[in-house]
C-alpha cells in the first residue's frame, strides 16, 4: 500500500532532516576534535590528533576515565548478577503480588535522578557511604539494575519452563537446573542487560555529582567541570572516544538482539 | 492389588483455591504396567501427572512411591523420568549431552556415561545422532531423543505426556509401536496421558478414562471399549447413538417415537428414565435381519463413503441422525431407500438418564 | 510448590534488599525530610517543652524566658546553633540576627529574664516571635511544602502568599511543567513521521534508519549536550552559518536562552519517543491497510481510521517517557539553560549543595516524584498497562 507520492516525498524529506539533526551535532564535535587549534570552527582548519594526545597525558582525563571505568565494571558486575538472581526468581516464583514487586524493583527507572541522587546524599551520609567508592558503585547499580532486571524477564518469557521441569525429572536440583539449563539458554538477555548496565554506569553523571568525593572525577563528572570552567577541544576528545564507546554499546546490544530474535524463532 | 508402585489416595487439587481440576482422586498403578489416562482436553490428566512428577502440589490426599510418600520429595530426587508433550530436549545442548545430563548430574564416570549414550542412542534407533542439535532433528526424532533421555538413568517410573501430539498420524503409529517395544524390553512401569482413544486402545495394559477431574472408569482396553461404566465413557471411547428412554419392565424399554427395544436384564424400576447407547458398528444390516431381535426398517438420510466402510445416517426411532457402519463388501443403499436393520439385545447398554 | 518459592525468594531477596535499602528507605526519608521539623526541638529542647504548653495569648511564662536565655547561649557555646538560625530565619528573616544576638548576650542576662530579653531586643516582648518558636517546635511542619508553592503561615497559621519579591516556585513549576510539554509535543511531532517512514522502508534502509536513531539513544547524554554547547556557542557552527547566510549580522548568545535548552532537550529525548512509535509500528501489519483500501479507504481515510488508532499507544508510551525524562533531567538545563530560566531539579540541586536547606530540597523533590507518579499513573490509565515506560537518560 503505497502513500500518495507527494506525501512520500514530504515524509521522506522530513525524516531524512530529522534524522540529520539527530546524528549532525555528533558529527561535529568528532570533527572538532582533530581541529590543530582551539578555535572550534567548521569547515575544519586541518588536521591533529593534539588534543587526543593532550586527553591521554593530562592526569585528572587519565584518572577519570580510570575512575569510570573501575565504577562501570563494578557497577555492571553487581548489577547483571543481583538483576539476573532476582529476574530468574521472579520467574520462578509463584506468588501474588508479582507484578508490584517488578514495579518496585524498576522504580529507580522512572524516578528523576535529581531525586534519587538526592535521597541518596542524604541517606549514605547517614551511613558514611558518601564520597567512598562503594557508595559510588552502589548509586549506580541503583539506577542500572532495572535494565537487567527487565532484559532478562523479557528473555526469560520466550524461555520454556518445560525445560525447568525436565532437568528436575532428570534430577538436576534447582540451583543445577539454573545454572546448566536456565543461563545457558537466556545468556543473550543477560548481556544485554550487562551491556546497558556498563553503558548507564559510563554516562551517569548527576548520582555521581551528589555522591562522588572531592577527588572523585569520572569522565562525565570531568566533561562537566571542563566544560564549565573553559571550553577546549580536549573536551571534544574525550566525548569522541565516549562515543565511540555508545557504537561499541549499539552494536554490542544490535547483535545480541538478532541472536536472541534467531533463538526464538522455531 | 499390593503390587502397586503408584497410590494416589483421596488426591484433590485446585489451581485457585475455588474451582477443582482434580478430585478425590484414587488411583493405583501396578508395576510394569502400561497405564493410560484417557479423557477430554481440561479434564486433569495432565495435572495428576504433574503432581506424581512433582511440579504441582496435591490440595489434598497422598501419593505414594514405592509404598512411601512422596508428598515432600522435591521433583528431582523422585527419580521419575518425564517424557513432555513439546519434547523439552535443552536447545543449547547437543544430543549426547543431553542424554547424558542426568548421568552427569547422578556423578557417573565418563566412560559409563559414554557407554550408556550411545546404548540409548541405539535403543531408540538414532544411532550417530549424538552430535546433532535437538533443533536439526524431526519431530519424530526428537521425540525419540525425548524417551531415550527419560529412560537413560533408568527410573522406576516414566511419564509420558501426550507425547505424540504433534506428529502427524503415520509418525504416530510409528512410535506407538516403538514405545510399546521399549516397554515390553525393558518392563520399565509407564504412565501415559493421552486424549487419543485410539492410542490408549492401542498402548494400554489398563485406561483411566478421566473427565471433569475424576476417574470415569478404570479398566482394560476390551472392557472399557465393550462395557462402559457410564454414558460418558459410553461416548467418549467410540462412537454410540444415544436415545432417551423409559422402562418398561426388566427387558422392554419404550424409546421417544413410541417403539419398544429390548435389552439384556436390567435393575431399572419400570417407569424410569433411562439413557440407551448403541455402537454403530452392532448394528446389524441388510434382508436377513428380519426376525432377530429389535428388527426395523429404516429411511437413509445420508451415505459417507471412509474407505474401508461407510457410514449410513438413518431415520430411526423418530431421529434423523442414527448413525450405523456399514463394512466394505455390502452393497451401500442409496439415500432416500429403505433398509432392514436390527439391533441385538446384547448391543443395547443401558444407563440412569 | 513450596520449595521453588522459597528458592524465588532467596534469589530475588538479595536484589529487593538493595533497592529497598538504597533507594527506597533514601527517597522515603526524602520525603519525610520536605515535613520534618526537629532543628528548634534539638537545640533548645526545654524551650520547647514549656511553649508546648503555652496557650499563646499574651507573653510566656518567665519560665520559658529562662530557658531560652540559657540553651541559646549553651548551643552557642557547643556550636550547634547553626541549624537553629537558619531554620528560624526561613521562617521569618531577620529571626538569625536576634537568635545570635541573644545567645551572645547569653551570661549577661539576670533575672527576671522576661525583662531582660524584651530590653536586649524588642522582638521578645511580641508574641509573634514566640508563636513562630512555638510552631517550630516539630516534630512535623508544612512549612517547606507550602513555601513551594509560594505559600507560607503568618505567625497565628493562617496560610497565606509569600510577599510578591519571594514569590519563585509557582513560576518555576509552570516554567517546568511548560518546557516539558513543549519538548513532549515537539518530540511527538517530530518523531511520528519518521517512525511512520522507517516503519515503511524496505530491507536494508529501514535498518539504516533505524540505526541513525539508536546512535544517539546510545550516547551520553552529556556527550550530546556537550555538543549542543559547542554548537551554539557565541563563535560557533551554528553562529557561523547564521551569520554566513545573512540571517545575522552580528553573533548572538543562543546559549542560556530558553530556545537553546529546547532544542538540547528535543535532541537528547527524541529517540525515547521514537523508538516506542517504531516498535509499535512495525508490528502493525500492512494487511490493515490493504484490507481497509479493499474496503474502499483511500488514502487519508486508510492513515487517520486505521494507522492513527493503532499506533497511538505508542505515541503514548514516547510522549509519557518524554515528559518524565523532560521534568526530572538536570544536566541539559544545567549546562545550556540560563541561571535565571532553570527548572526544579536545578533548584533541587542548590537548595542541596549551595543553600544546604534540605528541608526546601526535599519539598521540591516531593513534588517533582508527584509529578512523575501522576503522568505514569495517567499513561497506565490511558493503554490499560499496556505500555512499559523507563529508558536511560
Ligand atoms: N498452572 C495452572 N494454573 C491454573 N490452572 C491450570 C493450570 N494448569 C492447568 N490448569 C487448569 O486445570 C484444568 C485441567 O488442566 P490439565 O490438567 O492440563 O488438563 P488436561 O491435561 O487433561 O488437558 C484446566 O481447566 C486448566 O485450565
Ligand atoms: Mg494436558
Amino acid at each position: 500500500m503505497r502513500e500518495h507520492p507527494l506525501a512520500r516525498v514530504l515524509l521522506r524529506g522530513a525524516t531524512g532532516l530529522v534524522l540529520a539533526f539527530l546524528v549532525a551535532p555528533m558529527l561535529a564535535v568528532v570533527v572538532l576534535s582533530f581541529s590543530p587549534t582551539e578555535l572550534m570552527v567548521l569547515p575544519p582548519r586541518g588536521f591533529s590528533l593534539r588534543w587526543y594526545e593532550d586527553f591521554l597525558t593530562a592526569g585528572r582525563w587519565v584518572l577519570a576515565t580510570r575512575n569510570s571505568f573501575v565504577v562501570a565494571i563494578a557497577t555492571t558486575l553487581l548489577a547483571t548478577l543481583l538483576g539476573t538472581a532476582a529476574a530468574i526468581g521472579l520467574q520462578l516464583g509463584r506468588f501474588r503480588g508479582k507484578a508490584l514487586l517488578v514495579t518496585l524493583l524498576t522504580l529507580p527507572m522512572v524516578t528523576p535522578y535529581i531525586v534519587t541522587a538526592a535521597s541518596m546524599y542524604f541517606a549514605y551520609a547517614l551511613v558514611g557511604l558518601t564520597g567512598s567508592l562503594p557508595g559510588l558503585v552502589l548509586g549506580h547499580t541503583v539506577v542500572a539494575v532495572p535494565f537487567v532486571v527487565m532484559a532478562v524477564l523479557a528473555t526469560l518469557q520466550t524461555f520454556d519452563a518445560n525445560l525447568l521441569r525436565a532437568a528436575a525429572s532428570l534430577g538436576a536440583p534447582p540451583t543445577a537446573a539454573i545454572l546448566r539449563v536456565v543461563v545457558p539458554n537466556i545468556w543473550p538477555g543477560i548481556a544485554a542487560g550487562a551491556v546497558f548496565a556498563f553503558a548507564t554506569s559510563l554516562d551517569e553523571f548527576v548520582i555521581t555529582l551528589f555522591l562522588a568525593g572531592p577527588g572523585q572525577f569520572t569522565l562525565p563528572r570531568q566533561m562537566y567541570a571542563s566544560v564549565r570552567e573553559f571550553l577546549t577541544p580536549t573536551i571534544l576528545a574525550a566525548a569522541t572516544l565516549l562515543f565511540l564507546c555508545s557504537l561499541v554499546f549499539l552494536l554490542a546490544s544490535e547483535s545480541l538482539r538478532l541472536r536472541s530474535a534467531r533463538k526464538t524463532l522455531p | 492389588m499390593t503390587d502397586a508402585l503408584v497410590r494416589f489416595r483421596g488426591v484433590s487439587k485446585s489451581y485457585d483455591g475455588r474451582t477443582p481440576v482434580v478430585t478425590d482422586l484414587d488411583l493405583d498403578v501396578s508395576r510394569g504396567e502400561f497405564l493410560t489416562l484417557l479423557g477430554p482436553s481440561g479434564s486433569g490428566k495432565t495435572t495428576t501427572l504433574m503432581m506424581l512428577a512433582g511440579f504441582e502440589d496435591p490440595s489434598a490426599g497422598s501419593i505414594e512411591l514405592d509404598g512411601v510418600r512422596i508428598d515432600t520429595v522435591p521433583p528431582h530426587r523422585r527419580g521419575i523420568g518425564v517424557v513432555f508433550q513439546n519434547y523439552a530436549l535443552f536447545p543449547h545442548m547437543t544430543v549426547a549431552e543431553n542424554l547424558a545430563f542426568p548421568l552427569s548430574i547422578r556423578r557417573l564416570k565418563r566412560e559409563e556415561i559414554a557407554t550408556r549414550t550411545r546404548r540409548a542412542l541405539e535403543m531408540v534407533r538414532l544411532p550417530g545422532f549424538g552430535d546433532r542439535r535437538p533443533q536439526q532433528l524431526s519431530g519424530g526424532q526428537q521425540q525419540r531423543v525425548a524417551l531415550a533421555r527419560a529412560l537413560i538413568f533408568a527410573p522406576k517410573l516414566v511419564l509420558l505426556d501426550e507425547p505424540l501430539g504433534a506428529l502427524d498420524k503415520q509418525l504416530r503409529e510409528e512410535l506407538q509401536a516403538e514405545i510399546r517395544r521399549i516397554h515390553a524390553q525393558l518392563g520399565v512401569t509407564m504412565v501415559y496421558v493421552t486424549h487419543d482413544q485410539a492410542e490408549a486402545l492401542t498402548l494400554s495394559d489398563r485406561i483411566a478414562v478421566f473427565n471433569e477431574g475424576r476417574i470415569q472408569q478404570l479398566g482394560t482396553a476390551e472392557a472399557v471399549y465393550e462395557r462402559p461404566a457410564n454414558p460418558f465413557v459410553a461416548g467418549f471411547i467410540g462412537e454410540s447413538n444415544r436415545l432417551a428412554a423409559r422402562v418398561l419392565d426388566a427387558t422392554l424399554l419404550r424409546l421417544e417415537d413410541g417403539s419398544t427395544l429390548e435389552a439384556m436384564p436390567h435393575a431399572f424400576a419400570p417407569g424410569t428414565a433411562v439413557l440407551v447407547s448403541i455402537r454403530p458398528e452392532r448394528v446389524l444390516l441388510g434382508p436377513g435381519t428380519q426376525g432377530l431381535a429389535n428388527a426395523t426398517t429404516a429411511r437413509v438420510e445420508e451415505v459417507v463413503y471412509l474407505g474401508d466402510h461407510s457410514r449410513l445416517r438413518l431415520a430411526h426411532a423418530g431421529r434423523t441422525d442414527f448413525v450405523v457402519k456399514l463394512p466394505r463388501q455390502e452393497a451401500v443403499p442409496q439415500p432416500g431407500s429403505l433398509v432392514d436393520l436390527a439391533i441385538p439385545v446384547a448391543a443395547v447398554a443401558v444407563f440412569p438418564a | 510448590m513450596r520449595r521453588t518459592n522459597w528458592l524465588a525468594a532467596l534469589l530475588i531477596a538479595p536484589l529487593l534488599l538493595l533497592i529497598l535499602g538504597s533507594f527506597v528507605v533514601p527517597v522515603g526519608l526524602t520525603l519525610f525530610r520536605a515535613v520534618a521539623d526537629r532543628e528548634v526541638a534539638a537545640a533548645l529542647p526545654e524551650t520547647s517543652a514549656l511553649l508546648a504548653s503555652w496557650d499563646g495569648q499574651g507573653l510566656p511564662p518567665e519560665g520559658a524566658f529562662a530557658a531560652v536565655a540559657r540553651e541559646l547561649a549553651a548551643a552557642l557555646e557547643e556550636r550547634r546553633i547553626g541549624d537553629l538560625a537558619q531554620r528560624m530565619n526561613f521562617e521569618s528573616t531577620g529571626l538569625r540576627t536576634l537568635l545570635l544576638r541573644t545567645a551572645r548576650a547569653g551570661d549577661r542576662l539576670r533575672a527576671p529574664y522576661a525583662d531582660a530579653l524584651v530590653a536586649l531586643d524588642a522582638r521578645w516582648g511580641q508574641r509573634d516571635t514566640w508563636l513562630m518558636l512555638q510552631r517550630a517546635s516539630g516534630p512535623t511542619t508544612s512549612l517547606y511544602l507550602l513555601r513551594a508553592l509560594d505559600l507560607t503561615r503568618t505567625p497565628d497559621g493562617t496560610v497565606t502568599q509569600v510577599a510578591v519579591e519571594e514569590k519563585l516556585f509557582r513560576t518555576l513549576f509552570l516554567r517546568t511543567l511548560w518546557v516539558s510539554l513543549l519538548v513532549t509535543f515537539l518530540c511527538l511531532l517530530l518523531a511520528y513521521p519518521v517512525a511512520y517512514t522507517i516503519a515503511r522502508l524496505r530491507a536494508p534502509w529501514s535498518s539504516v534508519a533505524l540505526t541513525l536513531v539508536l546512535i544517539p539513544f546510545w550516547s551520553s547524554v552529556l556527550v550530546r549536550t556537550t555538543a549542543w554547547y559547542v554548537l551554539l556557542q557565541r563563535e560557533g557552527p551554528v553562529n557561523d552559518a547564521l551569520l554566513g547566510l545573512g540571517l545575522l549580522d552580528a553573533p548572538a548568545q543562543i546559549l542560556g536562552t530558553r530556545i537553546a535548552v529546547v532544542v538540547a532537550l528535543v535532541h537528547v529525548l527524541l529517540p525515547f519517543a521514537i523508538l516506542p512509535m517504531h516498535s509499535v509500528m512495525t508490528r502493525l501489519d500492512a494487511t490493515y491497510l490493504r484490507a481497509a483500501a479493499s474496503l474502499g479507504a483511500n488514502g487519508v481515510q486508510r492513515f487517520l481510521r486505521v494507522w492513527l488508532p493503532l499506533s497511538l499507544p505508542g505515541v503514548a508510551a514516547g510522549g509519557a517517557m518524554v515528559f518524565l525524562l523532560a521534568v526530572g533531567m538536570y544536566t541539559a538545563p544545567a549546562l545550556i539553560g540560563g541561571d535565571r530560566d532553570q527548572m526544579v531539579t536545578w533548584f533541587i540541586a542548590n537548595f542541596m549543595t549551595r543553600d544546604v536547606n534540605w528541608g526546601m530540597a526535599a519539598a521540591l523533590s516531593a513534588y517533582l516524584l508527584a509529578m512523575s507518579g501522576a503522568v505514569i499513573a495517567l499513561t497506565r490509565l490511558l493503554t490499560g498497562g499496556a505500555v512499559q515506560t523507563g529508558a536511560r537518560a
